[in-house]
C-alpha cells in the first residue's frame, strides 16, 4: 500500500497543501491560486482537492494529514503574551480570543470537517520545524545547518537545524518577541506597505537610499554577544496592539512615517525639492532596515556555522525571501554552499509539513535532489480552447514547437508584452516562466512600460530577468550561491554587458535577482531564451509574476484571460495557444 | 418586503454616508470585487457555452466598479488616510470560495442566475436610495452613475436568461428560485446583523474577564528573554509528539 501523506499550511498567511506518496511530492498548490484571494490563509480545501485529483485519489486515500504547526503551542504564547503585556493588550486580547475560541483551537476538528480525513490520521508539525523541513528535504546537501527567520511560529522566530542522514535535529531558537522579521515588518508598516505583502517593496526602495539610520536602527534593534538579537520592545507594539507593529518611541526616533501611497518623487523630474527631500528620507530608511537586517542575518549565520560545524546552509521561513540579504549572507557568510527554499513562506510550510511526516518521522530513505517548485496545476489545451472559443479571443494554436516559439520570440522583438503559461504553476512567490509576463529586456522604456500599461506597480521596483544557463556570465552569481540560480532567490551584481544592453532587468544600485533557465529544466522556456539570444545576443527576458497588483499569480485560464482584458498586454500563450487582445465588445464597460 | 427593505437602507444610510463615508465606499469595493470573483468562476463552471461570455463582461463590469469605488474611496479620505492592510487585502470571507466551493457550485446554473437577478436588483434599488435621499456628494453621485448603467445591464440580461430557463424548465421552477434566493439573502442579512451583535457581546465579555481574571497572573508572566535559547525537551517519540497539537 503506498503511504499517502498530504501536508497542510493554513489559518495565518499563505494557506497550501502538498501532496507527498511514498516520499515523493507528487502536487503542491496554494489555495490563493484558486480562491483569488493574495495571502488566503482559509483551510486550502481547494488546493487538497486539486492535489488528489491530480494523483488519481480521494480523501478515503490520505494515511496522514499533517498541519504545518501546532496550534495549541500557539494558543500558549498569545495567552502569556496578554497576561505579560497588561493592560496593554486590552485591544488585542478580546479580538485574539473570539479568533482562538471560535475557530482556531479548534483545528485538528477543522481539518477533519474540511478534507474528510479520521481525526486519528491528523497529526501535526512545528511551524519552524516544517519550515527547516521545507529548505533541507528540498535541497540539494547530505548535510548542512538549516536556519529558519520568519515573523513567528508558535515561539522561536529564528530557529538553527542540523539535518543530516539522522534527521533534523534542533540546534536552538530565538523566540517571541523578537523577531527579525517582525523588525523588518515593523518598518514596512511604518514606510506606508502593508505587513506581509510590501515587504518586497522596501528591499527595492532600499536601493534608492543610504544607511543614514543605521545608528537609531541598531539602538531598537541590538546583536547580543550570543550571535542572537535582541528588539527594545518600548519602540514595537507587534506583540500586544492588534494592528500596530511601532510605538511612537521609535516614531520620535526616526521622524514622521510614510503615509500609505506617498509619491515617490526620485523619479518625478517635476517633482519639488521639498517632495523630493522626502521621499529620499524615506528610502534611507528602508536602506537603514535594509542593511540592519542583513548585518543582523550574518550575526546569526555565523553563529549557525560554529554551533552547526556544518560546510553548507539551508534557508527557509519569510525571511529567507530577501533576495539582497541572501547575496551578502553568500558573499560575506561562513558557509561554503547555500541552498533557499523558493516557497519560503508559509504555504512552504505545508510542504515541509508532508516532508517531515515522511523522512524525519516515517524514516522513508531520502537524498538530496534538485528542487522543482513547479508543483502546481497545469491547464487542459482542450478546455482552453474552448473557453478563448465562447468568449471570443481571436487565438492560432501553434502546435509545433519551433513555431511556437519563433513566433512568441517575433511578438518580444517586436516590443510586445507577452503572458506565458505553460506547464505546472510555481509554489511560492516567484513566476519562473509557468505563470510569467515577458518582455525584451532591452529597450530603455520596457521596465516603465511593463509598470504602466501592465503591473500598475511602484515604479521604484525594479525587475527580474531570465536568463539561459549558458549566459549566466551575465551576473556576477557568489559561488557559494550556486544554487540558489534557478530559483530568483538571490540578487546579485549585474555585468557591464547586461546593464548596458537591458536596463530594465537592472536596478539602480546595479544589481539584479536573475534566474538562470536550463534546458534540462525547462526545454520550451529555455529555447525562447536561446531564440532571444539568436536574434540579439542577449538570451535574456524580463520575467514578472502573471497578475495584477493585489492579485495572485493566475490560476486558471479564466484567470489569465481576465488578466489580458484587464490591462495592456499584447498577448498569452497558453501551452501552444497565443490568444491575443479580445475585441471591445468582450470587455463592454 | 419591498418598502420595508427600502426605509432601512435609507435609516442607515443616514448615518453610514454621513459618518464613514470613506468607509462606505470601501465596503461597496469590496462586493464589486466579490461578485467580480463569483463571476469569473461561474465562467470556469458553466457548461453553456452560449452564456459564458456574459458572465465574463459581467466579471469585468464588477471588477471596474470596485476600482471606481475604491478611487472615490481614497479621494473622500483624502490623501493622508490610512488605510489599513487588512482592509485592502479584502476580507472578501462571503465571496469566492466558501465551504470549498464557489457560489456557482454551490447554487447551479439556474439559482446561480436568479441570485445574480436579485442581487443585481438590489443593488440596483439600493442605490437608487441613496439618491432619493440625498446622501451622496456630487463625486460619489457621479461615480454612481457610471456604474449603474452596467448594473442596469446585469439585471436585464440575468432576467432574460432566467426567462430563457422558464421557458424550457416552466415558469414556476425559475419563480422558485428566485423566491429561494430572496429569502437566503434575507436569512443571511439576518444571520450577518446578528452574528455582528454577537461579536459585539463576545467583546464586552472577554474584555471584563480580561479586566478581572487576568490582572493577578501578571505578576508571574514575563516575557521571553532575547538571544538565543537551547530548543524545548522533548520527551516524546517523534512519531507520538507529531500526533499531538501542543
Ligand atoms: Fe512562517
Ligand atoms: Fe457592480
Ligand atoms: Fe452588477
Amino acid at each position: 500500500m503506498p503511504q499517502v501523506t498530504l501536508g497542510v499550511s493554513a489559518l495565518y498567511h499563505d494557506a497550501a497543501a502538498a501532496l507527498m506518496i511514498d516520499g515523493q511530492v507528487i502536487a503542491a498548490a496554494q489555495e490563493e491560486r484558486f480562491s483569488r484571494l493574495k495571502h488566503d490563509p482559509s483551510l486550502p480545501v481547494r488546493a487538497a482537492q486539486w492535489c488528489l485529483d491530480e494523483a488519481g485519489l480521494s480523501a478515503q486515500d490520505i494515511d496522514q494529514l499533517i498541519f504545518y504547526e501546532k496550534p495549541l503551542r500557539k494558543f500558549e504564547r498569545i495567552l502569556s503574551t496578554s497576561i505579560a503585556t497588561f493592560p496593554r493588550s486590552a485591544l488585542s486580547f478580546p479580538r485574539q480570543m473570539k479568533a482562538w475560541l471560535g475557530d482556531k483551537l479548534w483545528t485538528r476538528n477543522r481539518l477533519v470537517e474540511a478534507f474528510g480525513v479520521r481525526p486519528e490520521r491528523v497529526g501535526f508539525s512545528d511551524h519552524h520545524r516544517s519550515h527547516a523541513a521545507s529548505a533541507f528535504y528540498s535541497g540539494p546537501f547530505e548535510r548542512a545547518a538549516v536556519l529558519v527567520a520568519d515573523g513567528v511560529g508558535e515561539w522561536a522566530t529564528t530557529s538553527l537545524w542540523r539535518g543530516g542522514p539522522a534527521g533534523l535535529e534542533p540546534l536552538g531558537e530565538v523566540r517571541w518577541p523578537h523577531s527579525l522579521g517582525l523588525l523588518y515588518s515593523a518598518m514596512t508598516a511604518f514606510l506606508g506597505f502593508a505587513v506581509n505583502e510590501g515587504e518586497y517593496k522596501v528591499m527595492g526602495m532600499a536601493a534608492w537610499g543610504t544607511p543614514r539610520y543605521r545608528e537609531a536602527l541598531d539602538r531598537v534593534g541590538r546583536l547580543l554577544p550570543d550571535g542572537g538579537f535582541a528588539l527594545d520592545l518600548d519602540h514595537f507594539s507587534h506583540h500586544w496592539h492588534p494592528t500596530r507593529a511601532y510605538t511612537d518611541r521609535l516614531v520620535a526616533l526616526l521622524g514622521p512615517p510614510r503615509p500609505p501611497g506617498a509619491p515617490f518623487a526620485l523619479l518625478d523630474p517635476s517633482a519639488s525639492a521639498a517632495a523630493r527631500a522626502e521621499s529620499q528620507r524615506h528610502a534611507d530608511l528602508a536602506a537603514s532596515v535594509q542593511s540592519w537586517l542583513e548585518d543582523a542575518l550574518l550575526h546569526v549565520i555565523r553563529h549557525a556555522h560554529q554551533r552547526s560545524g556544518e560546510a553548507n546552509l539551508c534557508l527557509a521561513g519569510g525571511v529567507a525571501l530577501n533576495a539582497v540579504a541572501n547575496h551578502r549572507l553568500a558573499l560575506e557568510g561562513p558557509f561554503a554552499q547555500l541552498f533557499v527554499q523558493p516557497a519560503a513562506g508559509d504555504a512552504g510550510g505545508a510542504l515541509g509539513a508532508a516532508q517531515w511526516a515522511s523522512f524525519g518521522v516515517a524514516g522513508r530513505p531520502w537524498s538530496p535532489s534538485r528542487f522543482r517548485p513547479d508543483l502546481g496545476p497545469s491547464l487542459d489545451e482542450g478546455r482552453v480552447a474552448d473557453l478563448v472559443a465562447d468568449l471570443g479571443f481571436p487565438c492560432e494554436a501553434l502546435p509545433h514547437e519551433d513555431a511556437l516559439l519563433d513566433r512568441a520570440a517575433q511578438d518580444l522583438l517586436s516590443g510586445q508584452v507577452l503572458g506565458w503559461v505553460q506547464g505546472r504553476a510555481e509554489l511560492g512567490p516567484r513566476a519562473l516562466g509557468h505563470r510569467s509576463i515577458l518582455a525584451d529586456p532591452r529597450g530603455p522604456d520596457t521596465a516603465l512600460r511593463v509598470n504602466t500599461r501592465v503591473k500598475l506597480r511602484e515604479p521604484f521596483r525594479p525587475f527580474a530577468p531570465s536568463i539561459a544557463e549558458e549566459q549566466a556570465a551575465l551576473v556576477q552569481l557568489p559561488p557559494a550561491a550556486a544554487a540558489l540560480g534557478p530559483y530568483m532567490t538571490v540578487a546579485c551584481p549585474a555585468s557591464d554587458r547586461l546593464r548596458e544592453a537591458a536596463p530594465a532587468v537592472v536596478h539602480v544600485n546595479g544589481s539584479t535577482r536573475p534566474q538562470l533557465v536550463s534546458a534540462a529544466d525547462d526545454p520550451r522556456y529555455h529555447g525562447l531564451l536561446r531564440r532571444m539570444g539568436e536574434a540579439t545576443g542577449l538570451s535574456a527576458l524580463l520575467n514578472t509574476s502573471f497578475n495584477l497588483k493585489g492579485e495572485p499569480l493566475v490560476g486558471s485560464a479564466t484567470d489569465a484571460l481576465a488578466t489580458l482584458a484587464r490591462c495592456e498586454l499584447d498577448a498569452v500563450y497558453i501551452g501552444p495557444l497565443r490568444v491575443g487582445r479580445p475585441p471591445a465588445r468582450v470587455l463592454g464597460g | 418586503m419591498g418598502a420595508l427593505r427600502r426605509a432601512w437602507i435609507g435609516l442607515t444610510g443616514q448615518f453610514a454616508w454621513r459618518l464613514r463615508p470613506a468607509h462606505m465606499l470601501r465596503s461597496f469595493s469590496r462586493t464589486e470585487q466579490g461578485s467580480a470573483l463569483d463571476m469569473f468562476a461561474a465562467v470556469e463552471s458553466t457548461d453553456r457555452r452560449d452564456i459564458r461570455k456574459k458572465y465574463f463582461r459581467h466579471a469585468l463590469d464588477e471588477w471596474r466598479h470596485a476600482g471606481i469605488f475604491r478611487e472615490r474611496a481614497r479621494e473622500v479620505a483624502g490623501p493622508d488616510a490610512v488605510e489599513s492592510g487588512r482592509e485592502e487585502a479584502g476580507m472578501l470571507v462571503e465571496h469566492g470560495i466558501v465551504g470549498g466551493r464557489t457560489l456557482f457550485e454551490r447554487l447551479g446554473e439556474r439559482d446561480f442566475l436568479a441570485f445574480v437577478f436579485v442581487a443585481e436588483a438590489d443593488a440596483v434599488e439600493q442605490f437608487g436610495v441613496y439618491a432619493r435621499h440625498g446622501l451622496l456628494d456630487a463625486g460619489t453621485e457621479a461615480a454612481l452613475e457610471r456604474i449603474l448603467k452596467d448594473e442596469l445591464f446585469h439585471v436585464s440580461y440575468s432576467k432574460h436568461e432566467l426567462d430563457r430557463l422558464s421557458e424550457a424548465e416552466g415558469a414556476a421552477a425559475a419563480r422558485g428560485a428566485v423566491r429561494r434566493i430572496r429569502w437566503s439573502r434575507f436569512k443571511e442579512g439576518y444571520l450577518r446583523l446578528s452574528r455582528d451583535i454577537g461579536h459585539g457581546m463576545s467583546s464586552l465579555w472577554l474584555l471584563a474577564l480580561y479586566g478581572l481574571v487576568l490582572p493577578p497572573f501578571r505578576l508571574f508572566a514575563r516575557l521571553e528573554a532575547p538571544g538565543w535559547q537551547a530548543p524545548p525537551t522533548e520527551a516524546r517519540s517523534a512519531a507520538d509528539a507529531l500526533m499531538s497539537e501542543a
